[in-house]
């Protein structure tokens, strides 16, 4: 193998990894986010277990990826990976019928306190990531990675620029029912979007080596999704009754493992970033 | 009655993060209110305690809540409802005058106070002060119909429901503060809440209640 085509592949893996990583961080963040959100709902449908047996699958097959350095997709990772992109779907179905069935059908009141209807889909981000991280890992040695005929990279920064966006509405809309009563909540509908714009745009235009913006804005939205965990900490505290009345705060107060969707999204963004400026001539 | 939520003790929350200080200092000073008179006189207070027993009876197998002691606190810590009525003077006066009224009309109808009287003879003294028909010189002009409506239909209920026990029986969680709840859709129960019994299913709601205090 010549050097260059190794280099190229220790590149290849180590996007797969961070990949796996960014999997590995959604399913965290639905295996406590449903862990919590459906034990407030005192699984009253026992379907309500499977996004924390999905998610915790992918949390696992995810740890295993990021610890492995080698070549060649995995056939146990692919077998958790797809079916966690689609119980994320079928769950989105779930959370739909869940508001629809509410008197009154679409009502703002619902889609503020029935089943949120953005949050399965980050178990079907999760299963994407995963997914796309195993394709990528098994491109042939020194060849650009390609996902259905398309540049690896490109995928990856579309299918991520998409999340944001998905993640973005989800947050638009409980920050909304929050009234923005702090200024710090204007944040994480602020970076994310234009993050969203910037790989965007580097998806439509692969050619290009390097994308400095772009890298820095997704690292700047990393940092606010675990600046995140605090700020809901925080408002957890300011519940009646503190983090001592924490059964009942953790609970109704904003989500603490919501925020880490971003890093994750925003990570994988970076993955393709790398990818596309390695591969820019495939 | 049957139990209805068996071995629910809303007192076993006092040391969960449902109470805060302030709440267990207002609870304990409630439990604490001294059973006998002191706002009103010894023969006020035996009317009010009959009154208490026609207007709210209490289930034989447990200590009685003295509705008469809570009320006694209440006026004598000179507490309304928090509202007056036009034609009713002061709570304070309003319960002094009814109280010596019904009596005088009991005295009056039958020769004994009103204490004294037979459960059925006592229910229909009342009947006649509900419908506005007592107008004695006692009641110094109060309308007994108001008296009844307002200060005996509200207080004593008020007074009844404001004791740990009267929530024991209804499966109240008492004061939310700090901790109030989550669970907020039709049916659904946080753990800290009273679990009613189901016919025949009197033990699962007793093992939940027995974890109220968890």
């Amino acid at each position: 193998m010549r050097i260059a085509d190794r280099r190229k592949t220790d590149i290849t893996v180590q996007g797969a990894r961070r990949l796996n990583l960014a999997a590995g961080m959604l399913a965290a963040s639905v295996l406590a986010d449903s862990g919590v959100e459906h034990y407030r709902g005192s699984f009253h449908n026992k379907a309500m277990f499977t996004p924390l047996v999905s998610s915790a699958l992918a949390l696992a097959v995810s740890a295993h990826g990021l610890a492995d350095h080698r070549r060649g997709s995995h056939a146990f990772r692919d077998t958790v990976y797809a079916p966690a992109g689609l119980i994320g779907l079928i769950g989105t179905g779930f959370h739909l019928y869940n508001v629809a069935k509410k008197p009154g059908g679409f009502p703002w009141l619902s889609l503020f306190y029935s089943a949120p209807i953005g949050a399965p889909a980050a178990l079907s981000l999760a299963g994407l990531m995963g997914f796309l991280a195993e394709r990528v890992r098994g491109a042939a040695p020194g060849k650009p990675p390609r996902v259905g005929g398309v540049a690896a990279g490109r995928v990856v920064a579309a299918a991520t620029s998409a999340g944001i966006l998905g993640t973005f509405g989800e947050v638009a809309l409980l920050h909304f029912r929050g009234a923005y009563h702090n200024p710090f909540m204007f944040a994480p509908v602020s970076a994310p979007p234009l993050a969203a714009a910037l790989l965007a745009g580097a998806a439509l235009s692969p050619g290009r080596t390097s994308r400095p913006v772009t890298r820095w804005w997704l690292r700047l939205t990393t940092a606010l999704g675990f600046a995140g965990v605090g700020f809901h900490a925080w408002g957890v505290s300011r519940g009646m009754g503190g983090w001592r009345n924490w059964s009942q705060n953790v609970l109704n107060g904003p989500p603490l493992p919501a925020p880490p969707a971003f890093a994750a999204l925003a990570l994988a963004g970076l993955a393709a970033l790398t990818l596309m400026e390695a591969f820019a001539d495939g | 009655m049957a139990d209805r939520f068996p071995g629910y003790d809303v007192l076993d929350k006092r040391d969960t993060p449902s109470w805060n200080q302030v709440t267990r200092d207002v609870i304990e000073r409630r439990l604490a209110t001294p059973r006998g008179p002191r706002f009103f006189a010894a023969q006020e207070w035996q009317t009010l305690e009959a009154l208490c027993g026609r207007i709210l009876p209490q289930p034989p197998d447990r200590p009685a809540v003295s509705i008469a002691a809570l009320i006694d606190a209440k006026l004598l810590a000179g507490g309304t409802q928090g509202f007056s009525i036009g034609a009713l003077p002061h709570d304070r006066e309003a319960w002094k005058i009814g109280l010596a009224a019904l009596d005088a009309e009991a005295l009056a109808a039958h020769g004994n106070g009103f204490h004294q009287l037979a459960a059925d003879r006592q229910d229909a003294l009342l009947a006649r002060a509900q419908r506005g028909e007592l107008a004695g010189a006692a009641w110094r002009g109060m309308p007994s119909d108001l008296f009844f409506s307002k200060r005996v239909l509200g207080d004593i209920p008020a007074a009844y429901y404001a004791h740990p026990t009267a929530w024991n029986e209804i499966g109240f969680g008492g004061p939310a503060s700090p901790r109030g709840y989550v669970r907020m859709a039709l049916d659904r129960r946080d753990p800290w809440e009273a679990a009613e019994a189901a016919r025949g299913h009197e033990a699962e709601a007793r093992r939940k209640n027995r974890r109220v205090g968890r």
